[in-house]
């Protein structure tokens, strides 16, 4: 039911990312095209953008449900966990010191440092005595964002130029992306998807605790390995193609727990995915039309919109 | 293993202090009318916010709760910014910025204030939930940033700035005109610390277990939120968002201590001692130039937090 509701949501929030902008463009003019301009403006700058926001919607909020049982944090994010530090560090590293200054290249260096970032956290919190216990894992997360935030500051704070085009990406933003931005990131984003599909019985386990799920006979370490590396991808995709929107990881699962009424990940997943879409996708939309021709950020929405969000799947009982 | 953890967190604030202050070596005027009131404040501040996040992380259980989270920083920031760039800094500005300064550090302890305020209506219904509570706390910590992005962006480039550096919190020019009401809060919270030492030790039960053994769990769990907070935006009025302090230094000196919840004193011992050596290192590696001490806590303190981590493999 809610899953309906939520595939029904995406659908218009296609829809509308696909005719609204500083130029409105009637549904039917969308599908059949008249003049070459309208299909120039829904094939090279809609469309590639519409897809990346599906994209990275789901990819966000997938990736903040893993994150959330594996720390039993409510609070986990990919913020908080550093993978979107490590994408952050890589587009940095990439500008700084390689002189990269296109978005296509800024992407394979933004999934290598936070596949980087995102290997170190799990490394560090494995190798603690509790093995990656909850604690440890949020605790290595949080390490691992600051020093990584330190860095970042000290690299751009030397370097004014790099900052000058590093500012652009770091808001986070759906703009100027291509279909090949979209394609580029797509095989990380369903790789990600298909171990958080195969994990989601074991991340149920998981949210018992790790005695119960090991009663239970999950293989404690391999769920762990299998979702983190799914969080490392998704978090990885997302960031490193829209550059670090905030609060779709952390809002988006609250609120599908609270709509689907049910913890189990089979249910949980895909409402979250959905929804992720949604505001990824509403977000921009609403960037654009707010205030035309110029755009707001999807980055600064998402915040805007998505506190809102949190504090009602936080009071609602 | 608490008493010597103490020991040697007084330990490294000393050997902190005076390097801080003496090194590189200069004249008596620079040392004792520059450098030392400089290292004081850095050592209050320190000790508060160490001692708000071992509040906080103790009442929420929750080890990544310090004031960033739960919105008292941003409250603070907001308050800052705005006071930054609007007439509030010149107002009366008769005997220049020194007015203005002093303008800013009581709008943004009202605005942490405030923050802090609505985090705890918002997360008060039925009780105390630890995870409601922060939960609240992130979302109002996100509008905030918002509106503090808003009027950033709205702001002439210059006051942006100023309020730029105000956010990433630095001691750079200040001293004991800061140092002393983050000082009298500390002092203040003394009494009530020794009731928090004794009182903490029911927040780790469930609320239940509590209310059995004969304890009011959940006005015992706002009073200590309510000074932990306190705490965390007497200081963030003075320096700024030195805030990742208030997130490790409970837990680096929970983990020297191998305790259960932070312990109050050793959290407050390693805050201080974590801005001094960090003030003092961004002063010394570039120096000239000058790196905020908020950049350098997390620099400091987040690779000693994940060396820990690693160390206690294979302990018990």
């Amino acid at each position: 039911m809610v899953a309906c509701l939520g595939a029904l949501l995406l659908l218009v929030a296609v829809a509308a990312s696909l005719a609204l902008g500083s130029k409105t463009i009637p549904l039917g003019e969308v599908l059949d095209p008249s003049t070459i301009e309208t299909s120039l403006i829904v094939r090279t700058m809609r469309l590639p953008r519409t897809l990346v926001g599906i994209e990275v919607g789901i990819a966000l909020a997938v990736a903040g449900v893993i994150m959330q049982t594996l720390t039993r944090n409510p609070i986990a994010e990919p913020r908080i966990l550093g993978i979107s530090a490590g994408a952050s560090t890589g587009v940095v590293v990439a500008i700084a010191l390689l002189g990269v200054s296109t978005l296509s290249g800024w992407i394979w260096w933004g999934l290598l440092g936070a596949g980087a970032a995102g290997a170190l956290v799990f490394f560090v919190a494995a190798r603690t005595r509790e093995g990656a216990s909850p604690v440890n894992l949020a605790l290595a997360g949080a390490a691992i964002d600051a020093g990584l935030g330190a860095l970042i500051f000290g690299l751009l704070s030397v370097d004014a130029a790099t900052f000058d085009q590093y500012r652009f990406w770091v808001v986070g933003s759906l703009a100027a992306r291509t279909p090949q931005m979209a394609l580029q990131v797509a095989p990380f984003v369903v790789i990600g998807l298909l171990l958080a599909a195969i994990a989601a019985r074991g991340l149920d386990a998981l949210g018992l605790g790790e005695d119960i799920a090991k009663g239970l006979g999950h293989r404690v370490s391999r769920v762990r390995a299998a979702s983190g590396t799914a969080a490392i991808l998704l978090t990885g995709a997302a960031v490193a193609v829209a550059g670090p929107i905030a609060f779709v990881g952390l809002a988006v699962p609250h609120a599908a727990r609270k709509l689907a009424a049910t913890l189990a990940h089979r249910w949980v997943l895909p409402i979250s995915a959905l929804l992720g879409g949604v505001l990824v996708l509403g977000a921009d939309v609403l960037g654009r039309v707010l205030f035309p021709p110029s755009e707001v950020p999807a980055g600064v929405i998402t915040a805007l919109v998505g506190a809102p969000v949190l504090l009602w799947a936080v009071l609602k009982r | 293993m608490k008493l010597r953890t103490i020991l040697i967190m007084a330990a490294v604030l000393a050997i902190g202090m005076v390097v801080s202050t003496s090194v590189p070596a200069a004249t008596e005027f620079v040392v004792f009318e520059l450098r030392l009131p400089r290292a004081a404040l850095a050592a209050i501040t320190g000790a508060a916010f160490g001692l708000g996040g071992a509040l906080i992380q103790a009442v929420t259980r929750n080890p990544l709760a310090s004031p960033d989270v739960i919105g008292i920083t941003q409250g603070a920031g907001l308050a800052a910014t705005v006071a930054l760039t609007t007439g509030l800094r010149d107002g009366g500005s008769a005997g220049g910025i020194s007015i203005g300064a002093f303008a800013v550090a009581p709008a943004a302890m009202a605005g942490g204030l405030l923050a802090a305020a609505c985090v705890f209506a918002l997360g008060a219904k039925k009780g105390f939930s630890a995870n409601r509570f922060v939960l609240a706390g992130v979302a109002v910590a996100f509008a905030l940033r918002a509106g503090i992005e808003v009027v950033l962006t709205s702001a002439e480039t210059i006051d942006a700035q100023r309020a730029q550096i105000w956010l990433i919190g630095s001691l750079n020019g200040r001293g004991y005109e800061e140092a002393i009401p983050v000082g009298t809060v500390l002092l203040g919270a003394l009494p009530v610390l020794l009731w928090a030492a004794w009182a903490l030790r029911t927040t780790s039960l469930d609320d239940d277990v509590a209310r059995g053994i004969g304890v009011r769990p959940v006005a015992r769990r706002y009073g200590l939120a309510a000074v932990g907070a306190v705490l965390a935006a007497a200081a963030t009025a003075q320096v700024g968002a030195v805030d990742f302090v208030a997130l490790v230094a409970p837990q680096i000196s929970r983990r020297l201590a191998r305790a259960e919840r932070p312990p109050l004193v050793a959290s407050a011992l390693a805050g201080a001692a974590l801005v001094v050596l960090a003030d003092f290192a961004g002063r010394w590696i570039l120096a000239p130039t000058q790196l905020p001490a908020g950049v350098l806590t997390a620099a400091i303190g987040a690779p000693y937090l994940v060396y820990l981590l690693l160390r206690s493999r294979g302990r018990t």
